[in-house]
């Protein structure tokens, strides 16, 4: 019965990395012993937005933007699930940068999983915030003027417990990023590179693979200096890897009231 | 007998902490006690004030005109001279002063004493008591209380300030009558205790809030008592973000509750339509300020009546409480809590800066945890789906973590919570949602009818309870046959119940508002046909003089 609870039906276009990722993370789930009822999985609004509803756990996709709030919520509520947020580019990084900053400074341990098009693909084809300088689009005719936010850089700076990138176009990487990432401890930031068949048409499969190049194997993550650099480090060649670790405790063991059972435990129930 | 003494001041001079105490002293001693406040949105400087109204009978109301004036500044003097009752006495603190004031310095007293300058507080509080005739004993072992954690240095140097204070007004003392000493309780709260800890109590155990005047006295009250009840209190980025987060709290199984102003309620707007859509039992602390915009932030009004009661795109249920004393404001916070969950849907506390502010001692109110029943199904059956079709438009809920999938989508979603664009599902799922209109509107709170129902009707809701009832004395006193019917619930209305209140009847509309809002929707409902009004929207409350005068002149009479 459980086994068929998710939707068998995606929305999505023939070719999407959301494919990838989706299939990754299913493999991780398993592959860590993850009891699917003890996991939500939290989204906001887009395409990489309605990835939770084509897995087997349980779901909270709410408002465009609104996943880190809605996740931290669920934490607090029962820090013994294990909350993931898959949402896009747009969600986390632009509607919902407000709350991605101070997420980061939060340090829940939530896992987020960015699926990262820098496109908006569902409104059809405008800039997203980590579209590239001159990437033109129907509304930035004259390709986008702004900085891309860069995710990476702005976890570091707030020392994030777990920050890094990955792409679709490399599952075997992908499948270790998001298995470090959730075994890590507090807030962890994936950022995964992905292509958007349909309304990107300048970062192809093609132009991730010709670029991202894994860390080298002496890197040392728990190096902040050297984290910003990997961090800011974009264009011919664009590293992926676990970028920096800190060791800050996360906010349940900063928060006494966190220290025993779950508060959705705890809560007595007159029924 | 019923006696009102102003404190007013600048801003960060102590004008609350000498409040305060004389509340608490006036307390002890067994009076009735009604303090309210008026302060402008500044850390220093400016004009604040804090009444302290006592009495040997119970108080609901705050009056215009004060009997003792304490003037810390010439600014507050200048302010607060015409408010002045007749026969009543103004302290102005420093050494000169015009004829009609008795000038008393108060820095000078406390050094005098061996105290500092800020002790000035504890010298104005034994002026305050001296002048009303009562001994000292009470304020100077409320002192010793207060100050014990200090030391006996402190502790003394404070009483001394205190008796300092009495022996300057010796040749004053019980010049402005007060009422004797009686037996009211000790157990002095404001209208944001009485709700954070009736949150508390119910088993609130996530808060999370942006700061806003005037709902942060809640939210901090709750951060005081969270180490107590176990809750963890998030002060969020801003208040879109709290109110998801209490969205994700209460999906998880937690009872959750934000608190906020109608600037941060308007940011909320989104998050409520979602709580809707997710059918989650969240509850919005809502203390309206005048607006539009930024408004006057440290003000009172009820202009947020209509925006709460349509706030959230798209249509969904919800119930919407407004108290108008402080049991009330006790009661209706688990009461919004109790039905949020019983119906999946979330509720709002309207509130504003004078019920939130106010102080009145009542009798205990309970503390000891008594959670709500959260309505969560125990051992949820395999096949189970979230938003099962029912009668009632209430789905059985489980939360994660059990042996089922919960799945919730802010997308139009089949039974199961999965996204659908299936038009028909959308039509079963919005209908079972709107269905629990009619539970809330059964379950609706009926109106206070005060003191029994005639011909003319003072209207009202909210924080007015007070000022209105206050009125209605008046005015039998005066043998004018009236009543006050007053709502602590404004959201959903049953109509036709109601019309059997009005029909008929001369209504007179009492709002802080410009509008009358409560009474328009009245009559958009149908319960209600024409309506004389009462209006106040310049950030000041009521007063049952002000609203009697008003009554008093209006020319229809019966």
């Amino acid at each position: 019965m459980n086994g068929t609870y998710k939707l068998d039906t995606t929305a999505w276009c023939p070719g999407c990395g959301n494919f990838v990722i989706l299939k990754t993370l299913d493999k991780v789930i398993d592959s860590l012993g993850i009891d699917r009822h003890n996991l939500v999985l939290v989204s906001g609004i887009g395409q990489a937005a309605k990835l939770p509803h084509y897995v087997n756990a349980n779901v909270f996709n709410g408002l465009h933007g609104r996943a880190l709030p809605a996740a931290t919520g669920i934490k607090i509520a029962n820090h013994k699930l294990d909350v993931i947020v898959t949402s896009g580019d747009g969600d986390i990084y632009g509607e919902g940068g407000n709350h991605f900053l101070h997420a980061l400074r939060r340090n829940i341990g939530v896992k987020v999983f960015v699926h990262n098009n820098q496109v908006y693909g569902l409104t059809k084809g405008q800039a997203s915030p980590t579209s590239d300088i001159g990437f033109v689009t129907k509304v930035q005719p004259h390709g986008v003027i702004s900085i891309p936010v860069n995710p990476l850089a702005l976890a570091v700076s707030e020392d994030c417990s777990f920050v890094a990138r990955s792409t679709a176009t490399d599952m075997g990487h992908l499948e270790r990023m998001m298995t470090e990432a959730i075994k890590s401890k507090g807030f962890a930031l994936l950022d995964i590179l992905q292509p958007c068949v349909s309304f990107n048409k300048v970062n192809t499969y093609k132009w991730y693979r010709d670029r991202c190049r894994e860390l080298p194997a002496d890197y040392d993550p728990y190096d902040r200096q050297k984290a910003f650099a990997a961090a800011i480090k974009w264009g011919n060649e664009i590293p992926i890897g676990i970028i920096y670790r800190s060791g800050r405790k996360s906010y349940e063991e900063m928060n006494p009231i966190l220290s025993g059972e779950p508060l959705a435990k705890i809560c007595k129930t007159n029924h | 007998m019923d006696t009102n003494i102003r404190i007013c001041g600048e801003a960060g001079q102590g004008v609350q902490t000498i409040g305060d105490l004389l509340t608490h002293t006036f307390a002890e001693m067994g009076l009735h006690v009604f303090a309210t406040q008026s302060y402008m949105s500044r850390i220093r400087g400016g004009v604040n004030s804090f009444d302290i109204r006592i009495a040997d009978r119970k108080l609901f109301s705050h009056r215009e005109k004060a009997d003792l004036i304490v003037a810390l500044t010439e600014d507050a003097l200048d302010v607060h001279r015409n408010g002045l009752s007749n026969g009543g006495m103004i302290i102005f603190a420093g050494d000169t002063a015009g004829d009609d004031v008795v000038a008393i310095d108060m820095i000078k007293a406390a050094k005098d004493a061996g105290g500092t300058p800020l002790m000035v507080n504890s010298v104005a509080a034994g002026v305050v008591v001296s002048v009303l005739g009562y001994e000292l004993d009470i304020l100077t072992g409320l002192l010793q209380k207060q100050f014990g954690k200090k030391g006996k240095d402190v502790t003394d140097a404070n009483t001394a300030c205190a008796r300092m204070g009495a022996e300057l007004v010796a040749d004053l003392k019980g010049k402005i009558p007060a009422p004797d000493s009686g037996d009211a309780t000790s157990a002095v709260f404001s209208g944001s205790e009485a709700i954070g800890l009736a949150a508390a109590v119910a088993g609130v155990k996530v808060v999370s809030s942006y700061p806003m005047t005037p709902s942060t006295n809640v939210f901090t009250y709750l951060a005081s008592v969270a180490d107590k009840y176990g809750i963890v209190v998030e002060q969020a980025e801003d208040e879109i973000c709290a109110v998801n987060l209490i969205c994700g709290a209460t999906y998880a199984g937690v009872p959750a509750m934000t608190t906020t102003s109608g600037g941060g309620f308007a940011l909320m707007v989104e998050g409520l339509s979602l709580a809707g859509m997710l059918e989650l039992p969240i509850v919005i602390i809502l203390g309206q300020r005048p607006g539009p915009a930024t408004g006057l932030p440290t003000r009172t009004a009820q202009g947020d009546l209509k925006f709460a009661i349509h706030a959230g795109h798209g249509e969904f249920q919800r119930a919407i409480f407004a108290p108008g004393t402080l049991p009330q404001a006790y009661d209706l916070t688990r009461h919004a809590l109790v039905t949020a969950h019983k119906y999946q849907t979330p509720s709002v506390v309207m509130v504003d800066q004078y019920i939130t502010d106010l102080q009145k001692n009542i009798s205990d109110l309970p503390d000891a945890p008594d959670p709500i029943d959260r309505f969560i199904v125990d051992n949820p059956p395999q096949g189970y789906v979230r938003y099962a079709i029912t009668e009632s438009g209430v789905s059985p809920r489980a939360i994660p973590g059990g042996g089922v999938f919960v799945v919730v989508d802010s997308d139009e979603h089949t039974a199961d919570g999965h996204i659908t664009e299936d038009l028909a599902a959308r039509v079963a799922l919005q209908e079972k949602r709107m269905r629990k209109g009619n539970g809330l509107t059964v379950d609706a709170l009926p109106p206070e009818i005060y003191p029994d129902l005639t011909e003319e009707i003072l209207l009202c809701w909210g924080s007015t309870y007070g000022a209105c009832r206050e009125t209605v004395d008046i005015l039998l006193a005066q043998d004018r046959t009236i009543c006050m019917v007053h709502f602590s619930q404004v959201f959903p209305l049953d109509a036709e119940k109601l019309k059997k209140i009005f029909r008929g009847r001369i209504v007179t509309a009492v709002e802080g508002n410009c509008t009358a809002q409560f009474a328009s929707m009245l009559r958009q409902v149908g319960a209600l046909n024409e309506y004389d009004t009462i209006l106040r929207y310049d950030g000041l409350p009521f007063s049952g003089e002000e609203i009697a005068e008003k009554v008093s002149g209006n020319e229809r009479n019966i």
